[in-house]
């Protein structure tokens, strides 16, 4: 006898759509809604406050001679651009280190994993500040081996660096999502490629990267989002500075909007700084389709 | 189908916008009397300043158990943001402690708070000078009642000076001569920043508005310097840095981060041993000393004793929401907070020495009238100091400011490219937000 199990609860075609309604109403809300909103009052003059007037793309063209927006978008793509492959490489670095039979390895693991639990708290950024003043232990540890102090703050180059660690030691997150893909390539592939006389690092490169294809796309595609995005570090620890060499995108849009009341430019900023993602990711996948499809 | 939602969605949302940014809610007319209500009080500061106001607070319950007044403090970093969000969702408290800058942000036209004019009645205001109004008003509606009057003055660390051997400076050829003195301990008579209190500018702004008699900034929001005014000023600021007397941006930065400087270990253990500060907010600096370390210097004149070019504002105002429904609640507490003679006791100098005539009786007669605050109150009394105009308190024109500063401090541009920089953009913030 046939059954039909096409409309379980057996009512009308529309309870499907009842069900998710929780999650289309928060979409909306949140994320629709927000979404439109910003885009539209990106095309106005609105600062908060008084009456706003629709001034067309008055906001884009003065993006194109706004130097400090271009040297915002510049410090992020650069900061982006050094950051992501780091963070990649040592996590799954990391990862395959995690991945070895040693006894105790989920202490390891979970050790490994504070720093990203810690790394949004307010109290680590702090630590983190003082860590790279002159006096601080960084500078402490450099007198130690005998290097000379730096000064950390005051020089472009250093105060970036500072801001790299700091998220580099936060890579507990993208080390499980390798983790994890390491531990779901079956043990015999190794075992047979052993057999035919293959070392650990052919291994690695002929079997471990090929099938690790698609999670490094999504780790770098999560944390370019990540980079672009980022406000909280460099907010906290350098003020942007020195001379507005760790200014992010993310500190301007925050400044434009909270602090000098230009709600219609930091929308459309945001626009901005959500296209250039777009196109990046865009970019990304063009590129490694080919690639990821032969895996 | 699903252009006709995305249009529909587009359409909605703008609706939504458009109310949000159209204020077109009506001002609730004062009625002449007290309801039964509870309304909210705002206010940024220390932990001085939010322990007394509570007192101060309990007071007011404890008399008008019908008028509940709840409290809303937090420190002053992130305040404006909040203040921003609740003004512009229309969700402010009744009653504001604001900012001189924010006339200008939030009520361009005078309408942005209510117009206390209207309730007169209610506020005492035969209590202040007719100077001291007007710092309150915004195109001729009094938007605000200045609760202190404050300038920033000279403060230094006792102990370092007598160490080192050193004088107060008295003229600013003192202050450049003492740089040699300290640095020859490795120490800095004074101490300027380019971050949030951007006092580096400010002398120097001071230093050439002695010299040329003319304000910075006028007070409808004018540029008054030149160019080379504020290139000379530049040239002072690296003239201080070159002679020793304040550490540079760099150097700052290193020892520093971005801590303020009365949590600086530096500051603490007296290496940098003078601060540029407001005689109401002097008060956390004294605080990170021990007991009586730090003293008010000598404002600086030149040469020749022309010792003009200081400059005053109103430290904070109190304000009523535009959209409070109960007008003659608020302005009753509003000027319970300013003028009544126990609440005065009770609040002591925590924002400053009172600009209500009754507020600073009830001090002087009960001895509170004492300290670093009103030392420095004193000091600018004997001169004859410059009102600041509320545009040149504006974030972004500070932020002109830290720019340059920062930029000839690291020898990134020298200090005409960077005068030339700050004189455009001034001239065309000032023109773009007066439009």
């Amino acid at each position: 006898m046939k059954k039909n199990y096409r409309n379980p609860i057996g009512v009308k075609k529309y309870t499907g759509l009842l069900l998710i309604m929780p999650f289309i109403i928060g979409f909306i809300v949140f994320t629709a809604y927000p979404f439109i909103s910003s885009f539209l009052l990106g095309l106005t003059d609105y600062n908060g406050i008084r009456q706003m007037n629709f001034i067309g793309a008055e906001n884009y063209t003065r993006m194109l001679t706004d130097s400090g927006f271009h040297n915002a978008a510049l410090v992020t793509l650069k900061y982006t651009v050094i950051l992501v492959p780091l963070k990649l490489l040592f996590s799954l670095l990391t990862a395959l280190i995690m991945n070895l039979e040693i006894r105790g390895i989920g202490i390891y693991r979970t050790i490994f994993y504070i720093p990203s639990i810690l790394g949004s708290n307010l109290a680590i950024v702090i630590m983190w500040q003082f860590l790279f003043t002159s006096e601080g232990l960084a500078n402490q540890l450099l007198e130690a081996v005998g290097l000379a102090p730096v000064g950390w703050y005051g020089d472009s180059a250093a105060s970036m660096g500072i801001i790299i660690l700091l998220r580099l030691w936060e890579f507990g997150s993208t080390m499980i999502i390798f983790l994890n893909a390491l531990r779901d390539i079956p043990k015999e592939y190794y075992e047979a490629a052993k057999v035919d006389g293959c070392g650990r690092i052919r291994g690695f490169f002929a079997i471990t990267l090929p099938l690790l294809k698609n999670v490094i796309f999504l780790n770098l595609v999560l944390q370019i989002i990540a980079a672009m995005q980022e406000f909280n570090a460099p907010y906290m620890i350098t003020a942007g500075g020195p001379l507005k060499s760790t200014y992010t995108l993310g500190m301007l849009i925050y400044d434009e909007m909270f602090k000098y009341h230009n709600v219609g430019y930091a929308n459309g900023l945001s626009w901005v700084m959500f296209m250039m993602i777009a196109v990046i990711v865009g970019i990304m996948s063009k590129l490694t389709g080919r690639f990821r499809e032969e895996a | 189908m699903k252009k006709i939602i995305l249009l529909t969605a587009a359409a909605g949302c703008l609706t939504s916008l458009s109310a949000c940014g159209g204020k077109t809610s009506q001002v609730t007319a004062p009625d002449g009397t007290l309801d039964k209500c509870t309304l909210r009080f705002s206010w940024w500061g220390g932990d001085d300043r939010h322990e007394a106001t509570l007192d101060a607070i309990e007071l007011w319950n404890k008399r008008n158990p019908d008028i509940t007044i709840e409290a809303e403090y937090g420190g002053w970093d992130g305040w404006t943001e909040k203040v921003t969000t609740q003004l512009s969702g229309g969700t402010e408290p009744d009653i504001m402690q604001i900012n001189y800058d924010w006339l200008v942000s939030f009520s361009q036209d005078g309408k942005g708070f209510y117009d206390l004019s209207q309730l007169g009645e209610r506020i005492d205001l035969s209590q202040y000078d007719r100077e001291i109004l007007q710092f309150g008003e915004v195109n001729g509606i009094l938007n605000g009642i200045t609760v202190s009057v404050s300038g920033r003055g000279l403060f230094y660390n006792s102990d370092t000076y007598k160490q080192i051997g050193a004088e107060y400076p008295h003229t600013w050829s003192d202050l450049l001569a003492l740089g040699e003195k300290f640095g020859s301990e490795g120490f800095y008579p004074l101490d300027l920043d380019a971050q949030s209190g951007g006092t580096a500018w400010y002398l120097a702004v001071v230093y050439i508005q002695q010299q040329t008699g003319r304000q910075f900034i006028t007070l409808d929001g004018e540029l008054g310097f030149t160019e080379v005014d504020i290139k000379a000023a530049l040239d002072f600021y690296k003239e201080l840095e070159d002679n020793h007397v304040i550490r540079t941006v760099d150097t700052r930065t290193d020892e520093d981060g971005t801590a303020a400087l009365y949590q600086s270990p530096e500051f603490i253990n007296g290496r940098i041993a003078g601060v540029l500060e407001w005689g109401s907010s002097v008060g956390k600096y004294e605080m990170s000393l021990s007991e009586g370390k730090l003293e008010a210097g000598p404002l600086l004149s030149d040469d020749s004793g022309n010792n003009t070019g200081w400059m005053i504002k109103p430290s904070l105002l109190y304000a009523i929401s535009a959209n409070t429904q109960y007008p003659d609640e608020a302005a009753e507490f509003m000027n319970f907070m300013l003028s009544d003679g126990e609440a005065a006791k009770l609040l002591g100098t925590s924002r400053g020495i009172p600009a209500s005539k009754t507020a600073e009786k009830s001090l002087e007669e009960s001895g509170l009238l004492t300290g670093l605050a009103q030392e420095n109150d004193e000091l600018l009394e004997q001169l004859d100091t410059m009102t600041i105009s509320p545009y040149m308190e504006l974030a972004q024109m500070k932020g002109f400011y830290n720019t340059a500063i920062e930029k000839i401090s690291y020898n990134a541009v020298d200090t005409a490219d960077a005068a030339h920089e700050m004189y455009v953009s001034i001239i065309d913030y000032l023109e773009r937000i007066k439009k």
